[in-house]
């Protein structure tokens, strides 16, 4: 079909060619001749032209040589009333047009002429006949001037009788100053030839073409190559004849016109040529005239069909452009559609997945509940069912927790809170959570830490932790038991040295994920499922989570993996460096600035002294036990301030070896071993001047190591935790206006030995705390979400309250509302803290503890 | 993209712009406002100059005349003038010779330049006729040879464009198939024509009316002139106390013998024109042997573009070869109508710039000490002689006798039947006229 179309299309040009060249043909062939029937008819007006020029000159010569003989016979008829003749002819002086006056008395041969004495008339050659006006004229020859020259002669008649002849030579020159300078623009030549002789006795006074041909009639045609015998002879005739003539021939590779016009009956001839182009000058000009308005408009119409050339490309490049355009919105409204109904699928999935995900442990706390009410009498049961229904409680509420994130991240909700962190916090957070997990499945986890160069980052720490423990908890849940878990944070090379670079690799020999399945990963409602994996709990949404917030955090995440060989994710962040760290100056306080560091592993070695110079402290590295305890003879006790030990080195080289380290080590020398959480360390060797630091190597850990034995030197007591945080005998006003909540709080605030005064709304609160007598209540616990007022507003109110302890009763903040917007949104409204429900009871205890005050 | 159509159609509409534009300036030419039309007549300044033009033949340029040309647009250009050529060329030996009307048009002041041979130069300089040059400041850059020979009475009365040298134009390739040197002296001259002879070339030097003079002059005056007492000779045959005849017998007789043996075609040569008469047999290979002026080797319508290997060479003396120069030149006129802008107009056409142009386009000896081209090589063995300063003037106005012409009419009457004495008688009669002045 696109093939016939193609070839109409193509038919339709060739004819449309065709077409145009049918009509140039037609205008060429026009044009061609209408110029033909111009220059034929401009080359005989111009032909005609020449021979009114040519016809002007002859009368101007005749009237010219007409006018000599009328003169000379007027001489004669002078001549014949003076008694002595010779005497007024000798009275004559040389004249420019006679240039010599001669008198021969008749019967006598020899006479006087006016230039010097005798004259013959012998001399002169009259045979040939020619006449002028009826008087007898020579030949022409040159003259004793040098110059061509004709004689003409008249009788001189007295009485009747013939008594003398008058002879006057003329030159030719006479004619020359007759006839114009040049016509045809100086490009006619013209001669003056005697017929009789054929000798050129005027010529023209110039040079270039006319250097040629300038002696005779025979010169003339050898000069100018007219060798044609015919045509020769024929010219001969017609000079015989006295006939005028034109005739065409190439002078020089130039089309001329060449004449020969008789004068005064054919005894002299003008002879000449003139090229074409010079007479057909007008002719030219029309001709070029019209080629040139043809070639403009030839021009133009090809402009005209260039511009439509060009638009007629523009249209369809903007056709197909608009084709390409509804192509690639019919794709993507295609795929728009398949990606909805993708999405549509997954969250029918998704739901389908939840509704069973929900009901799993909700079956569970409804099932132990009716168990419970069931088996109340029993203690053992009642522990028993409670805790399962606490778990699946927990459970339920990580499901929910998630949802949320992911519902949130969507919308574009998050916002990072960004503060300072260490580097160890995190580490230290992280292991707490996965190694409990990973020793539970018996797996090993190694945690690396290399290249970091900043331990203090600004961040938000939270989001980051939740990252980790997104991949970790996944790296342990779709992990074999007794497999391995890899946590490394490796410090890159700066790109800016405001920024501190970290990639975070979390690997583990698992199970490992398909191709198909690592290209959706990181899509929402995604799980992988098999066999493997369905023994596994999970939202799907944690990744989808991830990889979000490492993006909003300006990072990249990666994740390669092979199916049961593992995975491995990297995630890159970049992290501010916090202006002015103030840990420099622990170190300067403690009078610390250069420590002997013993350890094999290089790597490590490295980290730990780049990190302590980042704080000012020197860090002396040896690899071996011996060499430290020489290091330590060969300076003396205040030389170096502490002594870090790898436990590495005790499995090395054998607990002896370190022990004599340590009694090498002076008694104040505080050492520190540094050994993973697991390794069995010797408990023989712990002192007070001896604490294990956990890997990896922080400084932050460091200097808190330090700081416990400075505390534990100042015998400093440190508080029962568990007592401070004890909420006997406190009482509380809380707003809650779901029943069971309430109810749930004063149970467990009645637990902790508190007791709590419930009012269902803000409204209620703000009164019953305006009827209250000061320190009647030890805090508030504020719902937010409650009819009539709600929590913020009732906050304000209670803040804004004109009595004493209205600004400083703890106002503490219990809600569903679990976001960092709402917890600050919280805190704006004047509440001291912000607590997410369901209510954690240890952080209930911790954070009351924190803000009521004179419960001391 | 829609930046590069804008650009397009920008494009296109300037050229139709351009177009109609260049339509309307061509035809914007029109009828003048004022119905009265007035013309300015021309005023022309008009130098004539009276030269010979040889017989042409259809598309040939003569180079000397092409030569001569660029040196007269120069004056034209310079001066703003208007150069007229009258020329003259004889139909036939019965004919007025060139000399004859340049003679009668100088003396009746028909033009205010005139292109002279030696003689000529001699005979109107001796009437008066002639303007002295001699403060034009293209004087100064002559050479002394050129001066000298165009000085009359103290007066330098013609400066010539090109110093005209002769020689004898010999078919090589002839010489070398017949194992002849290039003659020396009359003796060798004589037996290199008897070997042509011998061996079917019935004539084996060429001849015209006009230059076998050449052959008398150079063995008459090799020794006067190379012998390094020249001006006491000259200054002897001005008073009598020597004779020309004795210095020309030789030479005479040398060309009587030639013609005795047949060498030289005298009939023929009485009625030739220069080069016309015994030019296309030279060319044709059937006569070895010519003599000719130095341009003449440069001229395609002369001796040009021979087939053969032509050397030009000096003739035979007993001083050896023997180029012979008579200088020609160009003079002003004593009552010439336009004498001033005449003077002006031949002071730049004789310059040294005008003269290089002219040396180069003709490759000829300039006049000019301040000029040097380099010649083709068929010249070199003649240029080689004259840069030895080995030559005979043809013509020297200090020789009270004129040389050229009279040398010229007297071979002629060798030619047409007088006896070597009768000849020699008319050289002692020119001298004795000479003295009675």
């Amino acid at each position: 079909m696109k093939k016939r179309q193609d070839k109409s299309k193509t038919d339709g040009g060739i004819s449309l060619l065709l077409s145009i060249i049918v009509v140039f043909c037609i205008l060429g062939a026009v044009v061609f001749s209408v110029a033909r029937k111009i220059s034929t008819e401009m080359s005989a007006s111009a032909i005609q032209n020449l021979s009114e020029s040519l016809d002007l000159i002859e009368c101007t010569i005749e009237a010219v040589l007409n006018k000599e003989a009328e003169f000379q016979r007027l001489m004669a008829q002078e001549i014949a009333m003076w008694e002595d003749p010779e005497e007024y002819i000798c009275t004559f002086q040389k004249s420019q047009t006679m240039v010599k006056i001669s008198l021969v008395r008749a019967g006598e041969t020899a006479g006087i002429s006016n230039t010097d004495g005798p004259f013959s008339g012998e001399a002169l050659d009259f045979s040939a006949g020619g006449m002028v006006d009826g008087l007898p004229v020579s030949q022409s020859y040159t003259n004793y001037m040098g110059t061509w020259a004709y004689t003409m002669k008249c009788p001189v008649v007295k009485d009747g009788a013939e008594i003398a002849t008058l002879y006057i030579e003329y030159v030719y020159d006479t004619l020359d100053r007759a006839l114009p300078g040049g016509f045809y623009n100086k490009r006619a030549m013209l001669y003056i030839m005697d017929a009789e002789s054929r000798r050129m006795v005027l010529k023209p006074k110039g040079m270039g073409e006319r250097s040629a041909g300038h002696l005779n009639l025979e010169d003339f045609f050898r000069a100018n190559d007219i060798t044609d015998e015919g045509l020769r002879e024929e010219v001969d005739k017609s000079i015989r004849d006295g006939k005028n003539i034109m005739f065409n021939h190439d002078i020089r590779g130039k089309n001329s016109l060449i004449y020969m016009w008789s004068v005064n009956e054919g005894t002299l001839y003008l002879i000449g040529y003139v090229p074409v182009e010079a007479i057909q000058q007008e002719g030219n000009t029309v001709n070029q005239n019209i080629f040139i308005v043809v070639a403009v408009m030839l021009v133009a119409f090809f402009l005209c069909c260039v511009l439509y050339y060009f638009n007629q490309r523009q249209q369809n490049k903007i056709r197909k452009e608009r084709e390409q355009e509804r192509e690639i919105h019919n794709r993507q409204l295609a795929e728009a559609l398949q990606a909805a109904q993708i999405a549509s699928n997954s969250k029918t999935t998704f739901l389908s997945n939840m509704s069973h995900d929900i009901r799993t442990p909700m079956n569970a706390v409804i099932g132990f509940t009716t168990l419970l009410a069931r088996d109340a009498e029993n203690p053992d049961k009642v522990r028993e069912y409670t805790k399962k229904i606490m778990a699946s409680g927990q459970h339920l509420l990580s499901l929910i927790n998630d949802i949320l994130d992911v519902s949130k991240i969507e919308s574009g909700k998050v916002v990072l809170t960004v503060e300072e962190f260490t580097l160890n916090d995190l580490v230290s957070s992280v292991d707490a959570i996965v190694r409990p997990m990973a020793v539970a499945r018996e797996q090993k986890f190694h945690v690396e830490v290399t290249g970091i160069k900043h331990e203090y980052l600004l961040g938000d720490e939270t989001r980051i932790n939740q990252i980790l423990i997104n991949l970790l908890s996944n790296a342990v849940k779709y992990t074999q038991e007794k497999g391995n878990i890899w946590f490394r944070m490796i410090g890159m090379k700066q790109r800016s040295p405001q920024y501190e670079r970290i990639r975070i690799e979390v690997q583990d020999d698992g199970y490992g994920m398909t191709p198909e399945y690592l290209d959706i990963i990181f899509d929402a409602f995604t799980r992988a499922e098999n066999s493997t994996t369905n023994k596994v709990q999970g939202t799907g949404l944690g990744m989808a989570i991830t990889k979000n917030i490492v993006e909003l955090m300006g990072g990249t995440i990666d994740v390669s993996s092979e199916v049961d060989k593992g995975t491995l994710f990297r995630v890159e962040l970049e992290l501010r460096i916090p202006e002015g760290q103030a840990n420099r100056r622990f170190w300067a306080e403690n009078k610390i600035s250069r420590i002997l560091a013993v350890g094999n592993d290089e790597e490590a070695c490295e980290n730990i002294h780049v990190l302590m110079k980042e704080v000012g402290v020197e860090t002396d590295m040896v690899c071996s036990a011996d060499k430290a305890v020489q290091a330590l003879k060969e300076n003396d006790g205040e030389y170096y301030q502490l002594l870090l030990v790898d436990w590495n080195v005790a499995d090395m080289e054998g607990i002896d070896k370190v022990k004599e380290l340590q009694e090498t080590a002076p008694d104040t020398m505080p050492v520190f071993f540094l050994a993973d959480c697991d390794a069995g360390l010797d408990e023989t060797i712990l002192s007070g001047h001896t604490k294990v630091l956990a890997k990896p190597f922080f400084v932050s850990a460091f200097q808190e190591k330090i700081l416990e034995i400075r505390a534990e030197k100042d015998k400093g007591h440190t508080r029962d935790e568990a007592a401070v945080n004890s909420l006997e005998g406190l009482h509380f006003l809380a707003a809650e206006d779901n029943e069971i909540n309430a109810e749930i709080l004063r149970e467990i605030l009645s637990i902790e030995g508190a007791d709590c005064e419930i009012v269902e709304n803000g409204q209620l609160a703000v009164e019953r705390f305006m009827r209250a007598a000061e320190k009647e209540f030890d805090a508030i616990l504020m719902d937010v979400q409650m009819p009539v007022m709600n929590g913020y507003h009732a906050t304000r109110a209670i803040r804004a309250l004109d009595r004493r302890d209205a600004a400083t009763i703890p106002i503490i903040a219990m809600t569903a509302n679990a976001f960092a917007e709402d917890e600050k949104e919280a805190l704006d409204a004047g509440m001291n803290v912000h607590l997410a429900k369901p209510i954690d009871v240890e952080l209930l205890k911790k954070v009351i503890s924190q803000y009521v005050s004179g419960k001391e | 993209m829609d930046m590069r159509k804008n650009h397009k159609e920008k494009v296109a509409a300037t050229c139709l712009a351009g177009l109609a534009a260049l339509v309307l300036t061509a035809c914007s030419g029109g009828l003048p406002e004022d119905n009265v039309m007035t013309f300015e007549k021309e005023s022309e300044r008009i130098v004539t100059l009276f030269s010979p033009m040889e017989k042409t033949k259809p598309d040939v340029d003569n180079v000397a005349r092409s030569a001569s040309e660029k040196t007269v647009v120069m004056a034209e250009e310079k001066l703003g003038v208007t150069v007229d050529y009258i020329t003259y060329t004889a139909e036939d030996y019965q004919d007025k010779t060139y000399d004859d009307i340049a003679l009668d048009r100088a003396r009746n002041d028909m033009d205010d330049l005139y292109l002279l041979n030696p003689d000529v130069i001699q005979k109107l300089a001796g009437e008066g006729k002639l303007m002295d040059l001699s403060g034009l400041d293209s004087a100064k850059n002559l050479r002394d040879v050129v001066k000298a020979a165009n000085i009359v009475d103290g007066r330098l009365v013609a400066i010539p464009q090109e110093v005209v040298a002769y020689g004898l134009f010999v078919n090589k390739d002839l010489f070398d198939k017949y194992h002849l040197a290039l003659p020396e002296t009359p003796e060798e001259f004589l037996e290199c024509c008897r070997v042509f002879q011998e061996n079917g070339i019935e004539t084996p030097v060429g001849a015209n009316r006009w230059w076998l003079e050449t052959f008398v002059l150079a063995q008459a005056y090799a020794e006067l002139y190379n012998g390094g007492n020249t001006e006491a000779e000259i200054a002897a045959l001005n008073s009598g106390e020597k004779k020309y005849s004795d210095y020309m017998r030789p030479g005479f007789e040398f060309l009587q013998e030639m013609i005795d043996r047949g060498y030289i075609d005298a009939g023929k040569a009485y009625v030739s024109e220069a080069i016309d008469g015994e030019g296309a047999d030279f060319l044709a290979q059937k006569t070895p042997i010519v003599m000719a002026y130095w341009g003449a080797a440069n001229t395609p319508t002369a001796y040009g573009n021979p087939d053969f290997n032509m050397l030009v060479i000096g003739f035979p003396s007993s001083m050896g070869q023997m180029p012979v120069m008579p200088m020609t030149g160009i003079a002003v006129g004593v009552n010439a109508l336009h004498a001033e802008d005449a003077m002006r107009t031949l002071d730049i056409m004789v310059s040294d710039e005008a003269l290089q142009v002219y040396a180069e386009t003709n490759k000829v000896i300039s006049p000019s000490k301040n000029v040097a081209v380099d010649c083709i090589p068929a010249l070199k063995p003649l240029n080689d002689r004259i840069n030895e300063n080995v030559f005979v003037l043809g013509s020297n106005a200090s020789m009270k006798l004129e040389q050229w012409g009279n040398t010229c009419i007297i071979v002629r009457m060798l030619l047409s039947g007088s006896t070597v004495d009768e000849c020699m008688a008319e050289f002692d009669r020119l001298q004795a006229e000479t003295l009675e002045h």
